[in-house]
């Protein structure tokens, strides 16, 4: 049942006392591979974002701040800024709402609660690269839900995908469908632990219904609404496997986000210096908002 | 996959020895990345694989599809992976020219000089040459231009032999309309077919000397006036609406396949549409021949191109560097005139191996590979001439013009400053 | 609103059961019925799908189920991604709970830098890097190999593992550590005989946690995986959709085919996979 330490692992551990020798095991793999494929691509990425590269031999071309100025420039990097915005705002206004009430709805041993919650949670699971195919399916304006209800009235269907005005309400909507379930979970694991006596005292004090609801729950919701929203930002940013299915950015690059664009105008293309410049400016939004957020609206967590 | 020394290709003679020796020893595996959908072309090229393998035992040829989209996307990624495949479609230009560059591709020039480069049509040689070296095997030739649906055509009473310049194509748009029948289908989803209308525009507007110019820097480059002109003449149709419900988000595929289904009147494709019909349409077969026109892209007045001019692709194969020898040995093979005649007789494609002309049985194709030879200036398509970053911008921007999304002239300067930023 | 409910003080809210149904029956719906239409798709004929695309197929067509299932393409890609994930699982959990033990037993000088550094993974995605973290995998010779994709995967998993570990192995009781140290037991006994079989519901959410997040990955094999044998299913079925882009109905077979290990899989475990991943957010 004794552990047999390795000769080599003695060797290490003998030399320098057990707590170095267990820091000198343990932390390297750890450290290693996040430095090397992590760390250290992140600070290429700023290094890179200086050149003009296709990525053959090394980079030369020194271009200075040309890759941002372009980008900058870009009216489809304009537009995925702007739809990273609408998806952060339809995250926060509509989905999380959403996620809220169904969680208060189900939150308490209703019957058939716990089919509801998982079914819910569902679509969380499943790929975003199946759940975009999916919804292309269902958008489709010849095979799809949507044409089938307006063939319902003998009109012909848009195409909700094809249309460069419509596109992104599109993939707002699946957006909602993919990630309201994992909200909901959160919002459900929240409300279990507050405390069941404080609803039973407000109640006896005569509040309403909604009184209860925005002066005891939300409140005592805080830390979880606050920790939702975080995720729900962050993913907002981020978003990238849901949208190659449906629209691939298109129709002209209307449905872009910052990481469609960095797929189709860095990678596809091979311009490495310009790509990274994307990737760059992606860095320091995430960061930027990660540590404002931490520091202004969890500081209490 | 064992890879014999890599060194400049010897002549036919000891290219054949050589694999000889080295067939006894081991397996060697050529793998070639293509991007034909029609399982019948590919029947076609697995038999002359296996006619190969069997003459030069311990060889294997191996083929491997992308879809072609997937294809052009995963090209800069793929290239760079030192487990690539020995031989790769391409579609010369540019985007070869940068492959070249970057020093991925094997050069064939002793090879070609020994004794192989007789067997094509010069100018298809002269395409996959860069800088006097040859890096390519052309496969064949094509030609875009509208096919049309004779049914339809004559239920709108248009008459596809009066359509000459643009504005007879926009009465035909209009006749078809008024008759309720969807005048042409696009894959706007995967834009290439798109830029069709804003290149061959720019090629009837400004012949050979335009692009020229426009390569060379002169001027306002891609933003002179030929360019801007395209894409305003390209808006008058777009404002037609002539295009299916969604085209934005229909893909070449799905395009053929309804062109094949009778859901549009014409296509503005090159003649590989033909085998993409037939393979996406609902019945697998598309429309018949006889039911099938083709007509030249129409003339616009007071273009300085000449209208023998034509847009087409000259596609063909490429070896890898690093790839084993045999992968040449079985693209020479691939080429001999004898078996590049079946594509010819089967209608698969118009080869550019001489000797195999009179062979094309398909009328189409008959009479587009006329067309090429009689061509001063054949156009190789903008997006692939132009190379990866600004041939895609001109994809863009001439989805962005169907879309209604881009003014023409903001659209050439687009591709201008592509351009500029590229060389 | 209603005051007959049963127990209105059990409730966060009081609504007529009848509102309460309507509303959960109508989100079920929607959540529902693109999956079964997806799975009912793939029983049907495309002249059927273009007519019926939501009803039951009025004639069951089986050959394209099990056209797919015979093929040997969807074992690959199940194959693939099961070796993809099976090796992203080992090393995220090796390396992260070693190195969270580090951080919670070991007190040394630039502990807390280390800890912020990993950190530091918490807040931005692989997209950002995803160029040079290209050109890196390219160099290293590790394109086109599952390596290529799990090292990189592994890389970006570590910071929420690392604090899901150390968030667990500090409240285990301090005493067994005294006591064991006391006893001579090593550092490395310790891990490896206490805390590790003490920490099993984490292992179990955090393997949960890594194992979805790679199951599910597209982008970093896209950009690192050219060979088709490799492909994982997520690179497969968007292949796949791009050759039959015409065949929604086989299409739709192949995602019902490709979606059903991870949903059998979500009802089978759901109560682990529902506290894993979102334990994963609320500790993280």
């Amino acid at each position: 049942m004794a552990f047999q330490a390795p000769p080599w692992l003695r060797f290490v551990t003998g030399r320098v006392g057990p707590k170095a020798g267990v820091a000198l095991l343990f932390l390297p793999p750890a450290l290693f591979l996040f430095t090397l494929f992590v760390a250290l691509p992140m600070g290429e990425a700023a290094w890179y974002s200086f050149y003009n590269w296709n990525g053959f031999g090394s980079p030369t071309q020194f271009v200075g701040w040309r890759n941002f100025d372009l980008l900058f420039a870009n009216r489809a990097f304009r537009i995925a800024l702007t739809n990273n915005g609408l998806i952060i705002a339809v995250s926060l206004l509509v989905q999380l709402p959403l996620a809220l009430g169904l969680a208060m709805l189900l939150a308490d041993r209703v019957r058939g609660a716990t089919t509801f919650r998982l079914i819910f949670f569902m679509p969380y699971i499943l790929a975003e690269v199946a759940a975009g195919l999916i919804w292309r399916f269902v958008y489709d304006g010849d095979y799809g839900l949507i044409a089938q209800i307006w063939g319902l009235f003998g009109v012909e269907a848009p195409h909700l995908l094809a249309d460069p005005d419509l596109a992104i309400h599109a993939i707002l909507g699946v957006i909602v469908w993919k990630y309201f379930g994992f909200h909901m979970m959160l919002y459900i694991a929240g409300l279990q632990q507050i405390d069941r006596n404080l609803y039973e005292a407000a109640h006896m004090d005569g509040a309403t219904g909604w009184q209860i609801f925005s002066r005891v729950t939300v409140p005592l919701l805080g830390p979880t609404i606050r920790l939702s929203v975080f995720f729900a930002i962050l993913g907002s940013i981020q978003l990238f496997d849901l949208i190659m299915p449906l629209t691939k950015g298109g129709p002209s690059d209307s449905t872009q986000t910052m990481v469609t664009y960095l797929y189709s105008y860095g990678v596809t293309r091979m311009r490495i210096g310009f790509g990274s410049a994307v990737g760059v400016v992606l860095f320091v939004i995430c960061v930027a908002f990660a540590f404002d957020y931490k520091r202004v609206a969890m500081r209490h967590d | 996959m064992p890879h014999l020394t890599r060194r400049a290709l010897p002549a036919a003679a000891f290219l054949a020895a050589m694999l000889a020796g080295a067939a006894g020893a081991q397996t060697t595996t050529v793998r070639v990345l293509h991007v034909e959908q029609n399982p019948t072309i590919v029947a076609y090229w697995n038999d002359i694989a296996r006619a190969y393998e069997s003459a030069n035992p311990g060889t294997k040829v191996e083929l491997q599809y992308l879809e072609n989209e997937a294809y052009k996307k995963k090209l800069t990624t793929l290239l760079q992976s030192s487990d690539k495949p020995d031989i790769i479609y391409s579609w010369g230009g540019g985007v070869l020219r940068e492959q070249v560059k970057a020093g991925v591709i094997e050069d064939l020039t002793p090879a070609m000089d020994a004794d192989w480069r007789g067997r094509f049509i010069p100018a298809a040689v002269q395409a996959y040459t860069i800088d006097g070296k040859v890096y390519g095997v052309p496969m064949h030739t094509s030609q875009v231009g509208f096919f049309y649906n004779r049914e339809l055509f004559a239920k709108a009473g248009v008459d596809a032999d009066g359509i000459k310049t643009w504005d007879d194509l926009l009465t035909a748009v209009k006749k078809l309309q008024a008759a309720g029948i969807t005048p042409i289908t696009a894959g706007g989803a995967d834009k290439w077919p798109l830029h069709f209308y804003w290149t061959h525009l720019a090629v009837r507007l400004g012949g050979k000397p335009a692009f020229d110019a426009a390569i060379a820097g002169k001027g306002k480059g891609f933003a002179d006036e030929t360019f801007v002109q395209a894409g305003a003449v390209f808006q008058q149709l777009v404002d037609l609406k002539p295009f299916q419900a969604g085209f934005l988000g229909t893909t070449y595929p799905q395009s053929s396949g309804q062109f094949g289904d009778g859901k549009a009147a014409m296509v503005l494709q090159g003649n590989f549409v033909l085998n993409s019909m037939r393979v996406n349409a609902a019945d697998k077969k598309g429309l018949p021949d006889d039911k099938l026109g083709w007509f030249a892209f129409p003339t616009v007045p007071g273009g300085k191109g000449d209208p023998s001019d034509t847009l087409g692709g000259l596609n063909g194969w490429l070896v890898t560097k690093g790839a084993p020898k045999a992968a040449a040995g079985y693209l020479r093979f691939f080429s001999e005139a004898a078996n590049q005649r079946i594509a010819a007789e089967r209608g698969f494609y118009i080869p550019v191996v001489n000797g195999t002309q009179d062979a094309i049985a398909n009328p189409f194709l008959r009479q587009i590979a006329q067309n090429v030879a009689r061509s001063k200036y054949h156009q190789i398509f903008y997006d692939q001439a132009l190379g990866p970053a600004v041939g895609a911008t001109v994809n863009d921007v001439s989805t962005d013009i169907a879309a209604g999304r881009m003014k023409p002239a903001e659209a050439a300067e687009a591709v201008q400053q592509a351009w500029v930023l590229a060389n | 609103m209603t005051d007959d409910a049963p127990s209105p003080y059990e409730t966060p809210v009081t609504i007529a059961p009848v509102l309460r149904y309507g509303v959960l029956f109508l989100v079920a719906g929607v959540v529902l019925v693109p999956l079964v239409a997806t799975a009912l798709g793939g029983f049907k004929s495309l002249g059927e799908l273009r007519v019926n695309p939501f009803g039951l197929p009025a004639a069951w067509e089986w050959e394209n189920y099990w056209g797919i299932l015979a093929s040997s393409r969807y074992w690959q890609l199940m194959g693939n991604s099961l070796i993809i994930a099976g090796l992203t699982v080992i090393l995220t959990v090796a390396a992260a709970a070693m190195a969270a033990f580090v951080f919670v037993h070991v007190r040394f000088f630039g502990a807390t830098f280390l800890l912020n550094y990993l950190l530091l993974g918490l807040m931005f995605p692989a997209a950002t890097a995803i160029l040079p973290l290209f050109i890196r995998v390219r160099d290293l010779g590790l394109l086109d190999s599952y390596w290529g994709v799990v090292l990189p995967q592994v890389a970006f998993g570590l910071a929420m593992s690392v604090l899901l570990f150390r968030n667990y192995f500090r409240q285990l009781p301090a005493e067994l550590f005294e006591a064991a140290t006391i006893d001579g037991c090593g550092y490395v006994r310790f891990f490896w005989y206490v805390t590790l079989p003490l920490s099993r519901p984490i292992l179990a959410t955090t393997a949960v946690i890594v194992f979805v997040h790679s199951w599910n990955a597209y982008l970093v094999p896209l950009i690192m995986l050219n060979r088709d044998g490799l492909y994982p299913w997520p690179l497969g079925i968007m292949v796949y959709q791009g050759e039959y882009s015409t065949d929604w109905n086989l299409v739709l077979a192949f995602i019902t085919l490709t979606v059903l290990p991870a949903i059998v899989m979500f009802f089978a475990a759901q109560k682990h996979i529902v506290a894993g991943l979102t334990a994963g957010a609320t500790k993280g």
